[in-house]
């Protein structure tokens, strides 16, 4: 990490990685990655497409076991257990393809996250409250709604589990500009219910609208721990690893 | 293998490999000549021995469709007891007072051959269970067919009390009932209980064995083991990997059909069971109980189960499950069979049977000697243009309308965010898939309908994005299986010759190597590569077909800096002597090694220009950064 | 006219015998990739223990023991020998569930004996019932309409209660189901246990009509499998479509040529690949697996 550390840990650490160095094969993706949420926090990790932004999130869930390092959620390890495990104690992914189940009809995904929750998070009047839209497409199919409402989906799966932490990977990713500013409203109110997020962007605007705190990585290392207004007025740091 | 031994000039003395091939021949003849001796005191007999080398021909036609294809044929029945009642008819309706031997069984390996040939066509297109299926099905038509045509084959009953066919040689009308002259040998038995029968069963064993491992060593061998270990990867070399397919198929049904006919001449008579799918079983099992894909397994696994059908079942009824609990503990504990418990040695001679009577033919002119890229940049033609491409998936439009055009000699990069159509775009152009709309003209000529095998050979060459290589097989073996596509072309029966002996596939390798600074590893297996020399090997494997347009999915994805910038310094070193479109995210190689950037997002082109205008372009900007502008960022 | 009608019911019969061994390996393939050859196998323990439970204490009971010993020894199988196998290719799951089917059969063999053996049902259901122009065996009739309930069940499982939900999703995508806290290997092993039941019960309720012996097994096995591919692989009504396809096909085939029974359904399936190889009502995804 070249950048020092400036956000001071106000409140409890609820999510630490600490120094994780994940492989696909021999290929070397993650090379010491740190990172830490504390609880009710809503952190961003920026960098450009293919540094390891969307590794970092499959190795907190379980989805990739690092060779080194150590992830810990409220204290307790969490590498070596299994995705559902994992899951199950309130670890939430909202993965950047979305992952509907497409042969399932809208209130049948949200049904399944009800189902497989250890306890339950939003009720579904809270959910439909919030997500307006999906009331409407109950009874259609996963692949029969538009790329805004898979998204408002995804993360309304999410929400209707006891969420510690909220895994969000890119979230506006591939969605037209209208939408993107909704979903942009979703992330503020995910935030404002207090809920300990880490968001996965690209889209810098939407990300450091909302984060309290951002790191930035590329090629496989966290270059940057700071603040939004840093980002926003180091040009030189943007056009680095940011921008195209 | 050693790889400089077969890269070397030719220094090996024709001596040294014309004894290894001998040598391997004598001891298989031992190994026949001894069998029925030692199958005695286990409590075989005469006829068995010769049943179980006439049934492992079948198993060794069976094992070079499973073990060297790759393809699980549940039908083989169809050509084994096709063989038998074609062998059968003809001997009972050809002159029928004076049959003759070898008219019935090579009539009957011929028409188990085409009879392979027309269901290998419908077939080889299918894999795991589907083709296991259909090959079921045409089995049990064939079985069908041979129980209805009762004037010719009886029905249910079979085939029985055929007359004994004589072997014609030369003067000679040979009767193969006679027995050998009566030697006792005490615990082994009587040398007079075999019949002549077994010597010429034995003599198409041994046939068949040399055959099978010159084929399984040959250049068509070679391909074949490419296509089964990595078909996506022999497809975008240049090898037509059904057209292999359906050989494999055809020799495996004419050996299949070949044993059939001896048996059936052998015992006089067929059975309906022949063509049963029992029959189609009981292929899989020795097989698989012996060894798949090697060479002795076959022969090893029909001599076991046949000897514990045949034995065994007169001291316990219990012999079937003995059987099936053989090949269930084979399939777990010893996936490549009983052989390997034998530890079987690899035949370390690289040479084959008639490698100096078959030189490659000189037609085709030196390639080393031929210029990469035509035409100079910026000339009136482009090489590679799409008009109005389109791919949908399902309702999702992964392309749509993209006009793109590329300048021979030209470094393109192309880049956009993810989910953009990067991958399918150069699927498109490397033909993986095939265009929902649109055309594509390379140099001047439509190609929008041909298949990626026939667009490498046209020049246009892929590395993948996770590289896409033979695992098994050293750095140098990759490339010279894509050299020898260039220089064979899409299909060839090379049975006879191995591609060792081929000097320009040698050089092409050899360069390739060369380019992508492979040589330091060229003789490690390429799974045992670092990531980044896989990546450069994918690279190096697409060179060896000799392309005009290099496509290299994000060729430095996942390496760490220093090798990124090794490697963009050698595809930039590429770019001059050939186009080269290259997908990536390494914004820093991007903007230093491209003439131009086209910009995808959302399936379309957004933009194409200079790396100085891509950088420039407000709609790029906006569309990495999610609809907002710069200014709108900077003043949150 | 009534040798035609005599013959739908009959297809109807033998098709639903079809439908309820292909919905088991079409579920299976859907939720596992396992391609079961050993699925006959469990049609014929079903069998021979409802044989042996309907000969020593009743037919009721057998109906009930059928199903349930044949999930027990799924489970066993599952969790001793496949569950290594479900990340392999298909070849390699071909041989190895061909393997145990083969040792079921030789082992019902030595147990049971070759000969084909049949168990009598109570009187009350020997009887045969009149439907306008025919008598068709009423044991028949509940028969089918057992088969038809049971598959209603096994629909109304998979459609409608949470774990069927779960097991929709995991046909869909494995890891989604894991992210969202699925308990997904639980839910593999109680599809195969079902699935295998399935099997075992109609066996056990086939008997009567069609006795059994150690190879009816295997023999029911592989026109299942033609129905599973006519149909789609890992679709329901695929299986349920083929399935009846295939038994009126065979059987309305026996009325007019008797000899081409045996083969219309290879000719069928083989047409459908060659055309549709996904099946009729199958998603072509799942083609190359």
């Amino acid at each position: 990490m070249n950048a020092p550390t400036t956000a001071p840990a106000a409140t409890q650490t609820r999510l630490r990685v600490d120094t994780i160095n994940t492989y696909y094969g021999d290929s070397h993706v993650l090379r010491d990655v740190s990172l830490h949420i504390g609880a009710g926090e809503t952190v961003a990790l920026l960098g450009r497409n293919g540094v390891g932004k969307t590794t970092t999130l499959k190795s907190i869930v379980g989805w990739l076991k690092p060779r080194t390092g150590s992830i810990t959620l409220d204290g307790e390890e969490l590498i070596g257990r299994d995705m559902m495990t994992i899951a199950r104690k309130g670890v939430s992914l909202v993965p950047e393809e979305r992952r509907i189940f497409t042969n399932l009809t809208v209130a049948e995904n949200l049904k399944l996250a009800q189902v497989t929750a250890r306890k339950p998070g939003w009720t579904l009047d809270h959910v439909y409250e919030k997500f307006p839209r999906l009331r409407e497409r109950l009874t259609h199919k996963g692949d029969e709604i538009s790329g805004g409402e898979k998204q408002m989906l995804a993360i309304a799966r999410a929400l209707l589990q006891d969420v510690k932490v909220l895994l969000l990977d890119e979230p506006t990713e591939g969605l037209a500009p209208l939408i993107v500013r909704e979903v942009e409203n979703v992330i503020r109110e995910i935030k404002s219910a207090g809920i300990t997020t880490l968001l996965v962007e690209q889209n810098l605007y939407s990300a450091l609208a909302v984060a309290d705190r951002c790191y930035i990585i590329d090629q496989g290392e966290i270059k940057f721990e700071g603040t939004p207004a840093q980002v926003r007025t180091d040009e030189d740091l943007r056009r680095r690893y940011l921008h195209v | 293998m050693s790889a400089t031994s077969e890269t070397a000039p030719v220094a090996h003395s024709r001596g040294g490999l014309l004894a290894a091939d001998a040598r391997f021949a004598l001891l298989c003849a031992l190994g026949i000549a001894l069998f029925p001796f030692l199958l005695h005191p286990l409590g075989g007999y005469s006829t068995l021995a010769t049943q179980i080398a006439i049934v492992s021909i079948a198993s060794i036609g069976f094992n070079l469709l499973l073990g060297y294809a790759g393809s699980l044929s549940y039908g083989h029945a169809m050509f084994y007891g096709g063989g038998g009642y074609i062998a059968a008819i003809l001997l009972l309706r050809v002159n029928p007072q004076h049959p003759n031997l070898w008219l019935c069984i090579i009539g009957a390996t011929l028409a188990t051959a085409v009879l392979a040939v027309l269901v290998g066509a419908v077939t080889v297109r299918l894999y795991g269970i589907y083709f296991a299926l259909l090959t079921l099905a045409f089995a049990q038509m064939v079985f069908f067919i041979i129980e209805q045509a009762k004037d010719w084959t009886n029905g249910d009953d079979g085939l029985q009390s055929l007359p004994n066919a004589l072997l014609p040689i030369g003067p000679w009308n040979i009767d193969l009932t006679t027995h050998l002259p009566s030697v006792n040998l005490g615990p082994f038995g009587n040398l007079g209980e075999l019949r002549l029968w077994y010597i010429f069963a034995g003599l198409c064993l041994l046939l068949v064995l040399m055959l099978a491992r010159m084929l399984i060593r040959s250049q068509f061998g070679e391909v074949l083991g490419a296509i089964r270990e990595n078909e996506q990867r022999s497809t975008l070399i240049g090898f037509n990997a059904p057209a292999y397919r359906l050989a494999a198929f055809a020799i495996s049904g004419a050996l299949t059909g070949f044993s059939g006919a001896l048996r059936g001449m052998f015992d006089g008579s067929i059975p309906i069971d022949a063509v049963g799918i029992d029959r189609s079983g009981s292929f899989v099992i020795y097989t698989v109980v012996g060894g798949v894909a090697t060479l002795f397994g076959p022969v090893a696994g029909t001599a076991v189960i046949m000897f514990l059908e045949n034995v065994l079942s007169a001291v316990t009824p219990a012999w079937r499950l003995i059987e099936g609990l053989i090949f269930v503990g084979v399939i777990v504990f010893l996936p490549r069979g009983l052989s390997t418990v034998l530890k079987q040695q690899r035949d370390k001679n690289p040479r084959g049977l008639f490698v100096r009577s078959l030189r490659p033919s000189t037609e085709e002119p030196d390639p080393l000697l031929k210029p990469a890229a035509e035409g100079q940049r910026g000339g009136p033609m482009s090489i590679i243009e799409t008009f109005k491409l389109g791919k949908l998936f399902g309702h999702f439009a992964a392309v749509r309308d993209v006009d793109f055009r590329v300048d021979p000699g030209e470094l393109r990069a192309v880049i956009g965010p993810n989910g953009a159509g990067k991958t399918t775009f150069f699927n498109l152009l490397s033909g993986t898939i095939a265009p929902s709309s649109g055309t594509i003209n390379y140099k001047g000529r439509e190609v929008s309908r041909l298949s990626g095998t026939s667009r490498v050979h046209l020049g246009i060459a892929k590395a993948f994005q996770t590289a896409s290589l033979y695992p098994d097989q050293t750095v140098r073996q990759n490339c010279r299986l894509a050299a020898l596509a260039r220089v064979q072309g899409r299909f060839a029966l090379q049975v006879f010759r191995r591609s060792t002996r081929l000097d320009d596939v040698d050089a092409l390798a050899e360069r390739a190597i060369g380019r992508l600074e492979l040589l330091d590893v060229a003789d490690v297996r390429a799974g045992d590569l670092s990531h980044g020399d896989k990546k450069r090997l994918d690279i190096a494997i697409a060179l060896a077909t000799q392309p005009q347009i290099l496509l290299l999915d994000e060729p430095v994805a996942g390496m760490s800096k220093d090798e990124a910038r090794k490697t963009e310094a050698l595809i930039r070193k590429l770019s001059t002597e050939m186009t080269v479109l290259v997908i990536e995210h390494d914004m820093e190689m991007v903007m230093g090694i491209s003439d131009s950037i086209t910009v995808l997002h959302q399936g379309t082109v957004l933009a194409t220009g200079t790396p100085a205008e891509i950088r420039d372009n407000p709609r790029v900007q906006e569309a990495y950064l999610g609809g907002h502008s710069e200014a709108e960022l900077a003043h949150g | 006219m009534e040798a035609f009608f005599q013959a739908l019911l009959g297809g109807l019969v033998l098709g639903l015998i079809y439908v309820a061994i292909a919905v088991g390996l079409t579920i299976i393939f859907g939720t596992l990739r396992l391609v079961n050859f050993a699925h006959g196998a469990f049609y014929a323990i079903g069998a021979y223990v409802g044989l042996v439970i309907a000969q020593h204490i009743g037919v009721g009971w057998a109906f009930i023991a059928a199903p349930i010993a044949v999930a027990l020894f799924a489970v066993v199988l599952d969790r001793v020998v496949l569950r290594s196998f479900y990340d392999k290719e298909p070849t390699a799951q071909l041989l190895v569930t061909f393997g145990i089917a083969l040792v079921v059969e030789e082992t019902l063999r030595l147990i049971f004996g070759a000969t084909t053996q049949q168990y009598k049902m109570p009187e009350a259901l020997q009887g045969s019932v009149t439907l306008g122009p025919i008598t068709y065996p009423a044991y028949r009739l509940l028969f089918a309409a057992g088969v038809i309930v049971m598959l209603a069940l096994v629909w109304l499982f998979i459609e409608r209660t949470t774990y069927g939900l779960i097991v929709r999703a995991g046909i869909r995508d494995r890891i989604m189901v894991q992210l969202l806290g699925g308990n997904i290997r639980q839910a593999s092993t109680i599809v195969f246990a079902l699935g295998a039941a399935i099997a075992g019960l109609v066996g056990a309720a086939a008997t009567p009509i069609y006795s059994i012996d150690p190879a009816t097994g295997f023999a029911f096995l592989v026109p299942s499998f033609v129905v599973v591919v006519v149909g789609g692989l890992g679709s329901f009504w695929g299986a349920v479509l083929g399935g009846l396809l295939i038994g009126e096909l065979q059987s309305l085939t026996n009325l007019v040529y008797a000899p081409g029974s045996s083969v219309i359904i290879y000719l069928c399936m083989a047409l459908v690949l060659l055309l549709r190889p996904q099946g009729l009502l199958g998603e072509s995804e799942v083609i190359r697996q």
